[in-house]
Order: C-alpha cells, then sequence, then structure tokens
C-alpha cells in the first residue's frame, strides 16, 4: 500500500515541484530557474482573475451543495417506504458524466431557446443570459456542479444522520425541544464529522473546477467563469509552458490545504 | 481481526501482481527487434478523420497502406486514427513522454510552437521536386522562418452561406457581400425574427475563423511583419471590432454567441436563426442543408471590406523530430503528396487538393463555388504564441460585446498582453 501511495501519490507531486522550478520544454530540454515561475504567477494578472474566479465560485458552490445534499439526506431520513428508489434517484446525477450534465444545462440555459428561458417567459420575466453576463455565470454554473454533484454527499449526511442517537432525539422532545431545535442543538453537533469531511471534498472539488466552465462557457464572458485549473490547462496543454503550469498546480495545492485547515479547525474536531 | 487482514491483502496482492507483470510483459513484447537489418521499418501515422464518412476513410487510408507498402516493401505503415477532440492534448503530451507518431496532420496554426520547441523536422526535401506545382498558399503555410515543415495533401477554403428562407422572409433580393450591405441588411432580418451574422466569441473558438477574417478584410494584420508585435489594435483591428460591435448592439448576432464555439449544429446558424455565416467550410454546407433544406443553402464569395479574404489553410503531414526512422517516414510524405494519392483524399473528404496540376470532379453542387473562393484564401498567420495571443483578444472583444470595454481600448489591451508574451519568447 505505501509502495501505492508513493508512486501513484508522492512521485507525481514531487516530479511537479521538480517541473515547476525549470523551463521545461515541450522536446524535453529544460533549464533549472529556480522560483522564477513563482514570482511571474505571483505577478500574473490573469492567475489573480483566475483565482478570484475560484474563490467566488467556491464561495457559491460549497454552501449551495452542502445545503441541497443536507436537506435531501434530511428528508430522505424521513421517508420509511422507497428510500432506495428515491436515494437512487438523487444519486444518478452523480454517476453520469459532467460534459453531459454540462451540455444539458447548456441547453437549459441558452438564452434564445433555452427552457429556463421558456418558463421566465411565461411570467414575462427575461429572456435571461445567464451565462452571457459576468453576474449571473457562476451562480449558473455552481448549480450545474451542485445538481450533477450532491448525490454524494447526501449519502454521507444520511449515513451520518442514521447514526445519531434516537435515544437523545427521543429525550430531547420529551422535554419539549421543537424539530428545529432538536435539529440544531442534537443533530447538527452529532453530524459534525461528517459535516466536515463533506465541506472538504466539496471545497476541494469547487477548487478544481475545470469540466463544467470548459463546456458550458470556455472560460467566459470576459474570463468570469475562468478558474485556476482552467488557467493550469491552457497553460500546459495550450501554451506548453509545463513548468509555469506545475507552478499553479503547486499553489493551489496550497491553497485548498490551507482552507482544509482553516475548516479543520472551525469545523473540525474538538479533540 | 489479523486474519481478516491478511484476506484482505491476499485478495488484493494476487491481482494486483497480474496487473503489474502483464504490464512489463506487454511492454516488452511486439514489433521486431531491430537488431536484425532485414527488420522492417515501422512509420506510424497518426489521422485525424479528414474524411468524414468512415467506410469511405477506412477504404482509403486501407489503399494508401496497401499501395506505399507495395511501393517500399521494407516499410510497414501504421495508421492510427485520432479523434479531432482534445488533439493538442494528446499530441502535445505524446511529444513530451517521447511516444509520439512518426508523421501526424497538423494545421499551420500548430505548427510553430512545435518548431519553437523542437519538436518537428523539415521536410523541404521532400516538397522540393513539386514545389511549384502546390497552390500559392499551400507550402508556405506549413512553413516558419523559411523552412518547411508540412508536406501538403489537402486545402480548405471558407467562405460566405445564406439561409435564403430568411433572407427571402426579410425581403432581401440580393445576398449581402460587403459590410456596408450587411449593416444595411440588418434591421429588415431583425424585424423578420431573424439574426444576421453567425458569430463564436466563445473563448474556445479559433479567431481564425471570426475576429481574424474580418480583421483582414479591414486590410489589417494580425502580427507585424516581423512577428515580434502585434498589429491588430490599430485602425482595421479597431474597424473591424467596432462593425462586430455595431451589429451586436443592433441585435444582428445572437445573443448565445458569447458561448457559441466553431460549431454549426445545434446552435442559431444550424437551427435556421441567423441568415448568414461568413466563414463557412463545404462540411458546414452539408449540415445545415439537413435542416434548412439544400435548396434555401447558397454560397456566396468571401465577404469585402477593404479587401476580399477569407480563410483557407492547407493541412499538412509533420515529421516528428524524435522519429527513428525519419528516412522511410519522409518515404511516406513524398507517396502521400503525389496526385493519385491527394486526388483519392480530395474525392472522399471533401476538402480541396493543394496541387493545382490535380483536378477534381466534384459532385457536390456547391463545391465550384468553394472552388472559386480558394483564390481569396489566407492560411492564417502562424506565430508560436498565436493560440496564446488569440485567448488574450477573445476575452478582450467579449468585453467590448458586453459593453465592459470600448473596442479601441480592449484592443490596446489584448496588444499590450500580446506584446508582453512576445518580448519573453524564448
Amino acid at each position: 500500500m505505501l509502495v501505492l501511495f508513493l508512486v501513484f501519490r508522492l512521485l507525481p507531486v514531487v516530479g511537479a515541484l521538480l517541473l515547476s522550478l525549470t523551463d521545461y520544454r515541450l522536446s524535453g530540454t529544460w533549464d533549472f530557474i529556480a522560483f522564477d515561475n513563482y514570482t511571474r504567477l505571483l505577478s500574473d494578472g490573469m492567475f489573480h482573475q483566475a483565482l478570484l474566479v475560484t474563490l467566488i465560485y467556491t464561495v457559491i458552490f460549497v454552501p449551495l451543495t452542502v445545503l441541497l445534499s443536507l436537506g435531501t439526506a434530511v428528508l430522505l431520513h424521513q421517508v420509511v417506504w422507497s428510500r432506495g428508489f428515491f436515494r437512487g434517484v438523487f444519486f444518478l446525477p452523480y454517476v453520469t458524466s459532467i460534459v453531459l450534465a454540462a451540455v444539458i444545462w447548456k441547453w437549459i440555459y441558452d438564452a434564445q431557446d433555452g427552457l429556463l428561458n421558456g418558463v421566465l417567459g411565461l411570467v414575462s420575466i427575461g429572456p435571461v443570459d445567464f451565462l452571457g453576463q459576468s453576474g449571473s455565470v457562476l451562480p449558473s454554473i455552481a448549480v450545474t456542479s451542485a445538481w450533477k454533484g450532491f448525490g454524494y454527499s447526501m449519502l454521507i449526511l444520511l449515513a451520518g444522520l442514521q447514526a445519531v442517537p434516537k435515544s437523545y432525539l427521543e429525550a430531547a422532545m420529551i422535554d419539549g425541544a421543537g424539530t428545529w431545535q432538536r435539529f440544531r442543538y442534537i443533530t447538527l453537533p452529532q453530524l459534525r464529522p461528517v459535516l466536515f469531511f463533506v465541506l472538504v471534498i466539496e471545497t476541494i472539488g469547487a477548487f478544481q473546477v475545470f469540466d463544467a466552465m470548459y463546456v458550458m462557457t470556455g472560460g467566459g464572458p470576459v474570463r468570469s467563469s475562468y478558474s485556476l485549473v482552467y488557467f493550469l490547462y491552457d497553460s500546459g496543454f495550450k501554451y506548453f509552458d509545463f513548468g509555469y503550469a506545475s507552478a499553479i498546480g503547486l499553489v493551489l495545492f496550497l491553497i485548498v490545504l490551507i482552507v482544509s485547515l482553516i475548516q479543520r479547525r472551525l469545523v473540525g474536531r474538538d479533540d | 481481526m489479523k486474519f481478516a487482514v491478511r484476506t484482505t491483502v491476499c485478495r488484493v496482492a494476487a491481482p494486483l501482481t497480474a496487473l503489474v507483470l502483464a504490464a512489463a510483459l506487454s511492454s516488452c513484447g511486439g514489433g521486431d527487434s531491430g537488431d536484425s537489418s532485414n527488420a522492417k521499418k515501422s512509420v506510424t501515422l497518426w489521422m485525424y478523420p479528414v474524411i468524414a464518412d468512415q467506410a469511405a476513410s477506412d477504404a482509403y487510408w486501407k489503399k494508401v497502406e496497401t499501395d506505399f507498402e507495395a511501393a517500399n516493401s521494407g516499410i510497414d505503415l501504421k495508421l492510427e486514427m485520432q479523434p479531432w477532440a482534445n488533439r493538442e492534448e494528446k499530441v502535445s503530451a505524446a511529444f513530451a513522454g517521447k511516444k509520439g507518431p512518426d508523421v501526424l496532420l497538423m494545421i499551420p496554426d500548430q505548427i510553430p510552437q512545435y518548431v519553437a520547441n523542437g519538436s518537428l523536422e523539415p521536410v523541404g526535401d521532400v516538397v522540393e521536386p513539386d514545389k511549384d506545382k502546390f497552390l500559392p498558399a499551400a507550402i508556405p503555410g506549413l512553413s516558419v522562418d523559411g523552412k518547411v515543415y508540412g508536406a501538403p495533401i489537402y486545402h480548405t477554403v471558407t467562405t460566405t452561406m445564406y439561409n435564403k428562407t430568411i433572407l427571402t422572409k426579410a425581403g432581401i433580393t440580393k445576398p449581402p457581400e460587403t459590410w456596408d450591405e450587411i449593416k444595411a441588411a440588418a434591421p429588415k432580418i431583425k424585424a423578420a425574427g431573424f439574426s444576421t451574422l453567425d458569430y463564436s466569441a466563445s473563448p474556445e473558438a479559433t479567431l481564425n475563423l471570426n475576429f481574424y477574417p474580418l480583421l483582414w478584410q479591414a486590410g489589417g494584420n494580425v502580427f507585424a511583419d516581423d512577428g515580434k508585435s502585434v498589429a491588430f489594435n490599430q485602425a482595421p483591428g479597431l474597424e473591424a471590432l467596432t462593425f462586430l460591435k455595431t451589429l451586436w448592439d443592433q441585435g444582428a448576432i445572437p445573443k448565445s454567441a458569447l458561448s457559441n464555439g466553431n460549431v454549426i449544429a445545434d446552435q442559431p446558424l444550424g437551427k435556421g436563426q441567423v441568415a448568414m455565416a461568413f466563414a463557412a467550410a463545404p462540411a458546414d454546407a452539408g449540415t445545415v442543408a439537413k435542416t434548412w433544406g439544400a435548396a434555401n443553402v447558397e454560397i456566396g464569395t468571401p465577404l469585402t471590406d477593404k479587401k476580399q479574404v477569407g480563410f483557407g489553410l492547407p493541412g499538412g503531414l509533420v515529421l516528428n523530430a524524435a522519429s527513428e526512422n525519419s528516412d522511410a517516414a519522409k518515404k511516406f510524405l513524398s507517396f502521400m503528396i503525389q496526385p493519385a494519392q491527394l486526388e483519392g483524399l480530395s474525392k472522399a473528404s471533401g476538402f480541396f487538393t493543394p496541387r493545382s496540376d490535380v483536378k477534381v470532379v466534384a459532385t457536390d453542387p456547391n463545391a465550384a463555388k468553394f472552388a472559386d473562393a480558394l483564390q481569396y484564401a489566407v492560411p492564417g498567420e502562424p506565430n508560436p504564441a498565436a493560440r496564446q495571443i488569440m485567448s488574450f483578444l477573445s476575452a478582450e472583444i467579449q468585453a467590448v460585446l458586453t459593453g465592459k470595454k470600448q473596442p479601441q481600448q480592449a484592443l490596446d489591451d489584448a496588444a499590450k498582453q500580446a506584446n508582453d508574451l512576445l518580448s519573453r519568447q524564448r
């Protein structure tokens, strides 16, 4: 297991770190340039833009997905019959391809023929260019990604809900606690470890957003949906600047690590 | 507990060991040892679906393989068909990992980057004997700094394409052929409930099929003559972007253009919601004929402003500098650029032949009109930084269309980024 971890996890990270210290070319030649890629990154306006986009997207996507997952998990927890059926239905988007989901949602959001604008038109609203306006493009993509991915977190939270001791809830009921009070003071604290896990994985997923943006908007309009991973992808595969792309990857890794540590401090276990 | 762990380890270890062994054995096997001087030399060709019809493609390339190997008994040609999608990633990964093919198809846009990275070998000696028999843009389009890197095997062309139904409904009897005529027709077409001009403003769409033809029609260029700075922010560029912005503000360009790529089907043009396109290829005419009706497709000449220009480029076979069989690969290139092979490819693909001494009788009624447009075809302005500069300009064009910037400011901002990049070019 250690060998597998070293080969498939640690070695690529070390490789990326070494690559980020060079100006590796497609022909295989390279020069050691120390931290030039990192200093260039810090002064690159495109990096700042991509980082801002990624942060804003994360702030929208994570609460949306967690709330959606928690909400459906709570509802599912109360369903007695056909729970398996509903669980399967909610989990179905998770197993579809993100590219397929993005294509479908792009049609839904279409400014001229989209389903959403068709519905809004019935109440004399719009048409709204969901993917063509800076203010709406990130929420629109976040909705797509949340729809596609909430099923996984929902299952984890459902398992967490089922592990909450019924005796605590019954005792609280006897003491006169209402539904919200029981949820707020018993269920949520009991769910804390699971919630922490969900928060971390959804945050990591948010920072890695790329596919939906690539398919739906190409990073536009005017780079308002141009994420860090999209910037990394362009640097490596479009412009063949592999060292720079590696530097972006490592900076992204550090950012995600810091955010995860902050989350652990705020939401993780107390012990 | 220990027993359960041991059992789990055994369950995982056995198949994992088998997998590793299988991988090791497969990497040892296959092919000749290369030690014997009598061993066949292998040439691997990566080809893309230039022939859209699968059966026709298989038949053509099978014949190429058979005929080439019959004429070159010491060479084994291996053809590997690749999809168009994600070709850049696959090619760059293959070259970076020294696993690329010996020969592959590239267009002028791609070649400078790979040349700058030392990944391609010149093939001037291959085309030299026949160089006077190619179309004017064919060989220069595949050259960098005077050296030829691609052997031309087809030539594309784009031109205007009109939806006659929409023009009729708008009361327009003569399809617009100039910028002024488009501006005059736009209000009538809008009144009829349609958009006038198809445009792909997605950052993933190549500017060679949207903004650059307009820039060239205005008499401008992307790059200065020495290629060390850009020129698109001069007067012609401003004129082209202002033209675009004017049409956008009039509602003459579909609003979904901001996320539209260079794909016809399932987008406003393909759905019969737009009156015309100005960079349509022969394959696009076939696509829209299915939704518009063949009788409603009209092919025109490239648009005119100060110049009449369209985009059209040669596709060429390039030689991997890391190839271990470059002599054999060059023999294949020489074989492919002969009239018999190019005529067959042109007939099967619908693309034009890059040789002026090869005439193909086309069955497509629109073929003659596309052929007329060849004389106006510009193969683009290759530069190692071309793709990155396209991304700068795409974003700024979107800024203009969405009202965030004025055209000159946007062009100057893009030019500053582009010139900074060019000054850092190794």
